[in-house]
């Protein structure tokens, strides 16, 4: 006890003396959630596009006008196909519309007219507006205008309710869900250097050299670091639900006891990169390429899990990430659903405790692994169990 | 009564056989020197003997206990001290004694321990901003801390000036009991042949165990004979100096120190250190770690600007054209400076580039280098995996590459054992020779006596400068070291 009460306090001494320690898990979550507030935005967003009419009747008019009256689209009005081409290059528009001659009197007609959408490829996402926001401003001003009575009405009227985030804010889940990312470095990164930097410096070949045993080593790194991953999570929860005024409506006992458990998990993970690679700089780029990576990108926060490769999607699966994402996005918008909690936290209690295992087994009391060698010895009367 | 018993001891690595059916005895109260040349396997068999490592085959009886199974009950009883100390340097002095009296689960009593090392006026000073001597003591006192019964030390003197070095020798002398065992490895062979009991050791085998005194009553002696078990060394003609050819004809002060001062603040790294080297001559510089060696050494090479006055190299100032001064330079660094992952031929290519030596003559000048240097079988080797002492050969032949008439060496033989020194130390006085001005510092007070003229420093000054043996007559002593000590004790006197 007093060994590892020993360890525990040089460890400590030593996060406090060394500035990185401080930077990432108090200064980096600060610069984090600004991004995420106000860097990315993920909601449907304002695009100017073009709009080239070769219908000259009023009725048309009126379309091309509500393009011009709608929040989501700035319109710009071109003469020539070229214009719009030059306009799209220069990025200076994200698509076009272009009504084409017959449209008036196709309509009249009774038949179904065609509007042409350009859009943008190279931006996905942009594309992916355009020409939504074109056909709904199409359909709209269909409704109001005088061929209204010639288009069938729709039988099915959708009535849409978002629950849990009405506004459809993705920095209500975004946000929180940086803590996961936060957490994966304290956990991975800090960690992953600790040991290595033990072996580097050779105190760690003077401690072996001392009564210190396997659990004292591995108990010194989990206890002083999970104390600082969950000062770094309190101050997080703290910015985001004082400081950044996003809702929560779970509990606030249930996100430190799941929260605590994905800390435990990373740690294991951090630990054991360390103990294996025992170089500080192979160690900090395996820590970012298993630890941050995933969280960022495997985790469902930015990319939702349901779209990736099936490969991926079941990667996804045995990393922690996932889970504690999924877990924080419920608990701050919808509550705390116990099935989710309990799922979630089963596995990364799971995973946590392999993982404590397996760090414990790569740390060994001498400079090599016991089990790569056999030994006879001969006179050992008093041998005793490790 | 013996502390360890070793019987028929084998452990491999992957490529190498460390230690190869050795069978030792270690008796009971007693200091025993640990002798060998680098890669020897002295720092594999003290880590075999504590458990840190797992022999192969072979048995061994620590104080009674088997080192492989029983490691739990024999680490309490024995003080380790690995070669970089093991100290936390972000704890400070007091903190790294406390931290490993709870690992030992001893009392912290420390006044003794720092009044002994003189480290109570710094215990709260970070272990990181002590000098290399005062580490050591410190490093020293956290081994002590418990009084083990077995004492083991790794190396302990490389790299530290002769007070350091008898004090470090004093202290372990004086806080051990009668009962206590030392295992002590040693590259200085002075220091080995004060103990009871010596043991050399070569490629894995024991090749002497016996009392120093029975293999020379001197030891001056003994160093010869140890040369002698460990195969010999024959002085052969240098080929390093016969290859070189000195290109430029110069003048006297072929290196000159005019004034030169460092100031860091109020503190004064260097002061008014001048002084004139002549062509051909070996000029050593020679002082405690902390003088200001190394200073003066940078700021000669225009590493670090002069607070206060200059350095001439071949009459070019090194303030003015530090380029142009440089490129009559070589300089061997005291850490080994080259790329580690490259081959000894990629670096010695890229050296040849760096100083300007043309594509075309390149490639036949690098083996021509290889081949003096005696490094054609490791050619294709990373130098990250070389001895200790080809690694020194390397960075000697980097540092002569482009034929510079002025040769500077920090601490050229720090780790380097004594067949490898003597080869050197053999280079280096054919090259002086062939007309090479070479400035050298060294913590080896029998290469202070290949030195043409000697520069004592303390404190960033020179307190004395003369010949060796005007030295030694300045001090009324016989030996080196004993001069060193002298000048040095009355300099603090005054």
């Amino acid at each position: 006890m007093k060994i590892l009460f020993a360890l525990i306090k040089k460890e400590i001494k030593q996060i406090l003396r060394d500035p990185s320690s401080i930077i990432i898990a108090f200064v980096l979550p600060f610069i984090s959630i600004m991004i995420y507030m106000y860097g990315i935005n993920l909601d449907s967003v304002r695009v100017t596009m073009g709009i080239k009419n070769d219908d000259p009747t009023p009725e048309v008019a009126t379309l091309v006008k509500s393009f011009g009256h709608s929040k989501y689209v700035n319109s710009i009005y071109f003469d020539n196909l070229k214009d719009i081409e030059t306009a799209i290059i220069r990025s200076k528009i994200k698509g076009a519309v272009i009504i084409p001659n017959d449209f008036s009197t196709k309509l009249a007609r009774g038949q179904s007219a065609d509007l042409l959408v350009i859009t943008d490829g190279s931006e996905v996402n942009t594309a992916n507006y355009v020409q939504s926001y074109a056909l709904a401003i199409a359909i709209n001003w269909l409704a109001t205008s005088k061929y209204a009575a010639s288009v069938k009405q729709p039988s099915i009227n959708a009535e849409i309710r978002t629950w849990y985030n009405p506004d459809l804010n993705s920095h209500y889940f975004i946000v929180p869900g940086s803590i996961a990312i936060t957490m994966t470095l304290i956990g991975i990164l800090l960690t992953s250097l600790v040991v290595a930097r033990e072996w580097e410096r050779g105190t760690m070949e003077a401690m072996l050299a001392t009564s210190v045993k396997t659990i004292h080593i591995v108990l010194g790194k989990y206890i002083p670091y999970f104390i600082l991953g969950m000062l770094s999570l309190t101050f997080n929860i703290f910015l985001c639900i004082v400081i950044f005024q996003i809702p929560f409506r779970g509990n606030y006992f249930v996100l430190l006891l799941v929260s605590s458990l994905f800390l435990f998990t990373s740690l294991g993970i951090g630990l054991n990169i360390s103990s294996v690679l025992k170089n500080q700089f192979l160690a900090s780029m395996v820590a970012m390429s298993v630890g941050f990576m995933p969280a960022l990108m495997l985790s469902g926060l930015m990319f939702p899990i349901n779209s990736m490769p099936v490969f991926f999607q079941h990667l996804t699966r045995i990393l922690p990430p996932r889970y504690y994402v999924s877990f924080i996005e419920s608990e701050f918008m919808a509550g705390t659903v116990p099935e989710i909690v309990i799922a979630n936290a089963i596995y990364l209690t799971i995973l946590g405790l392999i993982l404590f295992m397996a760090v414990y087994k790569n740390t060994s009391t001498r400079l090599e692994k016991e089990s790569s060698h056999s030994v006879n010895g001969f006179r050992h009367e008093r041998e005793v169990k490790e | 009564m013996n502390t360890v018993k070793i019987k028929n001891l084998t452990k491999t690595f992957v490529k190498i056989t460390a230690l190869d059916n050795l069978s030792l005895n270690i008796e009971k109260g007693k200091i025993t020197g640990l002798i060998g040349a680098d890669g020897a396997g002295k720092t594999t068999l003290l880590r075999t003997i504590i458990g840190l490592l797992i022999p192969d085959s072979g048995d061994i009886s620590t104080l009674g206990f088997n080192p492989v199974t029983q490691k739990n009950e024999l680490t309490p009883l024995i003080g380790y001290m690995p070669q970089k100390f093991g100290l936390y340097e972000d704890l400070t002095v007091l903190e790294n004694l406390t931290l490993y009296a709870d690992l030992k689960n001893v009392p912290h009593n420390f006044e003794k321990m720092l009044e002994f090392t003189k480290l109570a006026p710094f215990q709260d000073r970070l272990a990181g901003a002590l000098s290399g001597g005062m580490k050591q003591k410190l490093g020293l006192a956290c081994t002590l801390l418990g009084n083990p019964e077995f004492l083991l030390l790794d190396e302990p003197s490389v790299g530290v000036d002769p007070i350091s070095r008898r004090d470090l020798m004093q202290m372990v002398r004086e806080m051990i009991n009668p009962n206590t065992t030392v295992l002590w490895s040693t590259a200085y062979l002075d220091e080995a042949h004060s103990f009871d009991t010596a043991v050399v050791i070569d490629k894995g085998k024991v090749i002497y165990d016996g009392r120093p005194h029975d293999l020379g009553a001197t030891a001056q002696e003994f160093e010869n004979k140890v040369i002698d078990l460990m195969g010999g060394y024959k002085q052969e003609p240098s080929k390093i100096a016969e290859n070189y050819t000195l290109l430029k004809e110069i003048k006297e002060c072929t290196v000159e120190a005019d004034n030169l001062e460092k100031k860091y603040g109020n503190f004064y790294a260097v002061k008014n250190n001048s002084f004139c080297i002549n062509k051909g001559e070996i000029f050593g510089l020679l002082g405690p770690n902390g003088a200001g060696k190394s200073t003066s050494f940078k700021m000669m090479c225009g590493l670090a600007k002069p607070t206060n006055g200059t350095a001439k190299i071949m009459g070019i100032d090194i303030t003015k054209d530090p380029e142009k001064a440089r490129s009559n330079l070589g300089y061997m660094a005291q850490k080994f400076s080259l790329y580690g992952s490259l081959t000894v031929r990629e670096n010695l290519e890229f050296f040849a580039s760096a100083y300007g030596i043309k594509f075309k003559n390149r490639t036949a000048k690098v083996q021509e280098i290889i081949e003096v240097f005696g490094l054609k079988d490791f050619a294709d080797q990373k130098s990250e995996e070389l001895p200790l002492g080809l690694k020194q050969r390397l960075s000697m032949a980097c540092a002569l590459i482009h034929n510079p008439p002025v040769l500077f060496l920090d601490e050229p033989t720090s780790g380097v054992d004594v067949i490898t020194r003597r080869d050197f130390w053999n280079h280096i006085t054919s090259l002086a020779k062939k007309g090479v001005t070479i400035l050298v510092t060294t913590h080896f007070m029998d290469e202070a006596e290949y030195c043409d003229r000697i520069s004592l420093f303390y404190h960033g000054e020179t307190i004395a400068l003369g010949t060796p043996q005007e030295l030694k007559d300045k001090a009324g002593a016989k030996t080196m070291e004993e001069t060193f000590i002298t000048l040095i004790k009355e300099s603090e006197g005054e």
